[in-house]
Order: structure tokens, then sequence, then C-alpha cells
């Protein structure tokens, strides 16, 4: 086996683990702070990117606007979407897991079909920001977007840590999510801080679409796939869990790269799921996720 | 016999003149078409009804099972020439022992895990289905499928194909009534409210667990077959996530936790996204719509929708009959497990 080959099969794999594990985040955070399964955090993320993207691809007024100044509008835009959609979600919290599930999906279908009626079914390649030419180091090739797409995840990922455990909100968002009537006779707006987990969920969606844009192409039907999987990363590292969003995301990216590369490239989507389904059967709450002790 | 019990036969025996007649009454040959289609959504419909509204078990990979029963009877027809009438059962069986396979995690996990895990499965059918060339014909399907015909008899168009659809769902509708009435029925719901409790009074948990998929999977089996030779041509993107949601948008409508609720999403959904045709692009997204606020509002369905006009003080005061307190029961419409 030609290692330059597999670093670089992993190298890949980490890329598109850290696009999974951004939006993974959405689904862990969001379930962890309103017990809701968020099945349309891969519309969101479709939405997300297109926020992103027409800024930068020229589709508003013939505007170019930077790649940075447009990946921060699209985050700050799917960021106010989020807020909204709390609105959506609260009563929708309140239901089983079946409604939940059936509520969400309805909502990613609105979201999906409004952005067909606004941009067409059919999508657009995107071009990168940085140069396309692969960088050769030590023999191992990678795409300069690659490594902008797992630089700036790893970022976001750190900051979110540190506002999670360092600043007010931070540990205020913590608090409601741990209990979230003990944290609201605390004086903790509840409902704000449910609010602004979907907007970090949502704003995490946007940056991983339009960080990936480049490299992927632009469609409103790209969410649901993504959207799938990036579920089954959430599941892999423990639902609820953030390092285990992290962790399941990168796991779950470098598995699928690895199969295809050494596997069979065919069956990719197909051993990636096997294995998440082995990982569950052997220890039901993921990698990272506490053990959890059955409610009678 | 009371009046509401003649009013009653008189509703049902109006009810089978419509269904018998309907062939001759509908518009064109496409209304025809279309009846075909609900009743095969209806069928697997009620299989996911039973394994999730009865039994509690999540069973996301419905739409692959589907798939597994239409290229079981594809394959034999195609290859080995095997009649529409030993296909459907032998569809049947092994949609039935692919459900159980699915079934299997239903002893580790549940909740979103199980729900999860089976999509991940269905997933993984449908690679199979896309990639194993030889056997299934790859993306581009099998195509060429005989429809059946009935000692000698061809049923070669969507008319006659009715009655057989129309008989299939019958007697599948009275094999579901007839397995929940019973000491099945009873042990399902006892582990869909109360697991621990029903493992407790010595319910064979994961028997039953294992029979709801496997009974779910056989209705999409029977449904596969029926859909592989009434349309003669099958894809593996028909049987993909989408048609599994699209069977629990279904079940959810009409009312999960009850057969007849089945019936009336199996009817509405598919009739509901040709009227909205005329809306052009709109349609999905009303039709998104149309979803959210039945879970929001009514998330029983159309069932509890009913149940709830009937429980209504207005309607009994209406009626001539003052019939005493009618207990309202809701206990169907609690489907979440536990």
């Amino acid at each position: 086996m030609n290692i330059g080959i597999f670093l670089q099969t992993v190298i890949g794999g980490i890329g598109i683990g850290s696009l999974y594990a951004l939006i993974a985040l959405g689904y862990s955070m969001v379930y962890r702070s309103m017990g809701l399964v968020n099945f349309a955090q891969g519309s969101i993320y479709m939405v997300g990117t297109y926020f992103g993207i027409i800024w930068y691809a020229g589709m508003v007024m013939g505007l170019h606007v930077p790649y940075p100044i447009a990946l921060i509008i699209g985050i700050s835009l799917n960021a106010m979407l989020g807020v909204l959609l709390e609105r959506i979600f609260r009563p929708l919290a309140k239901l089983d897991l079946m409604f939940m599930l059936l509520g969400t999906i309805g909502l990613g279908f609105v979201l999906d079909n409004l952005f067909v009626i606004i941009f067409g079914a059919e999508g657009f390649a995107v071009t990168s920001p940085l140069p396309n030419a692969p960088l050769v180091v030590f023999g191992i090739r990678i795409l300069p977007q690659m490594l902008l797409l797992i630089g700036v995840s790893a970022l976001l990922m750190v900051s979110l840590q540190v506002f999670l455990k360092r600043t007010r909100s931070g540990k205020a968002m913590r608090a409601s999510a741990m209990d979230n009537e003990i944290a609201s006779a605390m004086g903790i707006p509840v409902h704000r801080m449910n609010a602004m987990t979907l907007a970090i969920g949502s704003g995490l969606a946007a940056a991983a679409g339009i960080l990936a844009a480049p490299i992927v192409y632009v469609n409103p039907a790209m969410g649901s796939a993504i959207g799938l999987k990036g579920f089954a990363a959430a599941i892999l590292g423990g639902l609820g869990s953030i390092p285990g969003a992290i962790a399941g995301g990168l796991v779950f990216g470098v598995l699928e790269a690895v199969s295809a590369g050494y596997v069979s490239s065919s069956y990719t989507r197909g051993i990636a799921f096997l294995v998440m389904v082995v990982v569950l059967m052997v220890k039901p709450s993921g990698i990272v996720g506490e053990v959890t002790v059955e409610k009678v | 016999m009371n009046r509401l019990g003649i009013a009653k036969v008189a509703a049902l025996v109006v009810l089978g003149c419509v269904l018998l007649a309907f062939p001759f009454i509908a518009k064109d040959r496409y209304q025809v078409h279309v009846i075909n289609t609900v009743g095969i959504y209806i069928l697997i419909s009620l299989g996911l009804n039973i394994a999730m509204g009865y039994a509690g078990q999540f069973n996301l990979a419905m739409g692959a099972l589907w798939g597994v029963g239409a290229y079981t009877a594809a394959i034999l027809n195609t290859r080995f020439g095997i009649p529409f009438w030993l296909n459907v059962p032998a569809a049947m069986v092994a949609a039935g022992i692919m459900g159980a396979i699915v079934g299997l995690p239903s002893f580790k996990v549940r909740s979103h895990y199980l729900a999860i895990v089976t999509i991940g499965l269905g997933e993984v059918i449908n690679i199979i289905f896309v990639n194993e060339q030889r056997l299934t014909g790859g993306a581009d399907g099998i195509s060429r499928i005989q429809m059946p015909s009935f000692f000698g008899f061809p049923i070669n168009t969507d008319e006659r194909y009715y009655y057989l659809i129309l008989a299939v769902v019958l007697i599948g509708f009275f094999i579901a009534r007839q397995i929940l009435k019973h000491r099945i029925g009873r042990s399902f719901r006892a582990i869909r409210d109360d697991y621990q409790a029903a493992k407790a009074m010595g319910i064979n948990t994961a028997y039953y667990q294992i029979l709801a998929f496997v009974i779910s999977a056989s209705y999409a089996g029977v449904a596969g077959a029926l859909f592989a030779h009434l349309n003669t041509y099958i894809s593996p993107d028909i049987f993909d996530f989408s048609s599994t949601l699209f069977i629990l948008t279904a079940t959810m409508v009409g009312g999960m936790g009850s057969l007849a609720g089945s019936i009336v999403g199996g009817l509405a959904l598919p009739i509901l996204q040709e009227y909205l045709r005329v809306i052009k692009n709109w349609q999905l997204v009303a039709y998104g719509i149309a979803i959210m606020v039945v879970v929001l509002f009514i998330p029983g369905g159309v069932m509890e929708l009913m149940r709830r006009l009937r429980a209504s003080r207005a309607l009994r005061w209406l009626s001539a009959e003052r019939r005493p307190e009618e207990r309202f029961e809701p206990e169907e419409t609690n489907v979440s497990g536990n």
C-alpha cells in the first residue's frame, strides 16, 4: 500500500468529514437544547450555501463580493433564518419523535422547493477563490480549497467550544440545554437560548456549505444526502454531544474516503452506513456519548 | 339491527358499488392508473402502520423493502419466466426475510437510533439495487416485465389490473385487522406503550419486534410485486428514501395507529398531488406546508380529526340519536413507544 496515497485519501476524508462535522454540530446542539431532531438541517445547509454563494458568484445585481465577505454574509443570513425557525420548532419540540421527524422534514421540503422555484432545479459550479492546482507536499496532493475547508472548520469548532465554555451566553446556553426549567427559574431566557442554538447550528451549516461549494456542485437538492450523512455522523458520535459530533463527522468522512479508495467506490455510501449500524449495535450511545439509563 | 346499523350497511353497499364500478365511471385511463398506484401505496402504508403505529417500531426502510419485492418479482419473471401468481408469494417471502434482517437492530437500539439505522439499511439495500448490475440491471433497472393473466384471461390494462389490486388491498386490510385484533396485536400495543412493562409481563418482545418488521416488510413485498407487474418497468430510484418519506407522510396524514388511516392517507396524498399540479412549481411547497399543518395541529391525522368531530358535543346534539357520553380514547394516537 502506498503510504502517500493513503495519507492523501485520509486528508480528503478529513475535509469532507469536517463538512459532516459542522452539520452534525447543528443536529447535536439543537437536540441537546430543544430535544428536537431537526431533519431540515440538510435543507438549512443548502439554503446557507445559496445565501453566501449568490453574493460571491455575482447572482445579486451582478455584484462579485470577495469570498471571505460572502462567507460572513451567508453565515449571518442563515443564523437569522435559524432565529426564525425557533418559532416554528417551539411547538414541534413538544411532540413525539415521529411528528418532529415529519414536521421538520416538511419544513425541509418547503425550503428545498422554494429554492427550486427561485433558482431553478439545475445547479451550477462555483470557482474556487484559491488556485485550482493541487499543492504538493511530500508527494501528497491536496486541493487548496480542501485545506481552507479543514482550517476554517477547525477554527469554527474551537471558537464554538471557547464560546460555550468561557462566555456568559455560552454558559447560559449550556445551562438551558441541561435543564430548561431550572434554567428559566434562574432567569435564563430559554427560548432566546434555543434561538441562539439554532442560529449557531444554521450558521455552521452555512459555513460548511459555502466552504465546500467550490468542491461540490451547488443545487437545491444538495442538502438531502449530506443532511442524512450529517445526522448519521451526529449519531455515530453520540447525539447531543458536541465533541461527539466533531469526532463522528471526521470518522464518517475518513471512513467514507478510505472505503471508496480501497474497498469499492460504488459501495462507499453503503459501507459508511453499515459501519454506523455496527457501531450503534455495539455501543448505542455513540463514540463519545454518555451511557443512558433506560427509564421505566 | 338499529337504525345506525342499517345506515352503516347502506353506506358499505354504496361504497362497494362505487369500488366495483370505478373503472367504468372514471374519466379516463389515467385516473384508473392513479387509483392503481393508490392501492399499492395503501398496501405499503398498512405495513408501515402495523410496524410503527401499532408496534412502535420505526421501520424507515419501507421504500427499499418495497423495492425488494419489486425486484424479486421482476427478476423471477424476466429471467425465469415465472408467472405473476408465484411471484407475489415469492416477493412477500423475500421482503419478509429482508425485513427480519432490517429489524435485527431493534434488539439493541430504539427511537431515533432505530430510525436512522433502518434508514441506513434501506440506503444499503438501494445501493445494492444500483450496483449489482448483473442481477438488477443497475441504474437502468429492469424492463419488459410481463403483466399477469388469469387462466388465460390477460390482465393487461389498468382497468383489469384495478380489480386485482382492489382484491389484494381488501385481503391485506382484513388480514391486518385480524392480526391486530388478537394476541399479536395486543402484544404489539403492549410493546409500543411500555416496552419494559411488556417484557416484565412475559411478552417475548424480541419475537414480536421482529414479527412487526416481517409483517410490514411482507406488505411492502406484495406491493412491490404488484407494482413491478403493473408498470412492467422498475428502476432503483423509485425505491429510495423519498418513497419511504412519501409513505410515512401518507400514513401520518391519514392517521398513524389506525388502519383506516392508511386507506385515507394512501388515497388523499396522491390525489392531492394530482390536483396540486395546477399550481405547478408551488405544488411541492404547498405539500410541505400541508404536512407541517397536519403535524402541528392534528398530529393524529384525518382519523383523529374524525374522532374529534364525533366526540364534539355540537355534533352529537345535532344527531337525532343522543347516545350516552362517548368515551374519547386518545390511546391510538400515542405512538411514540415510551
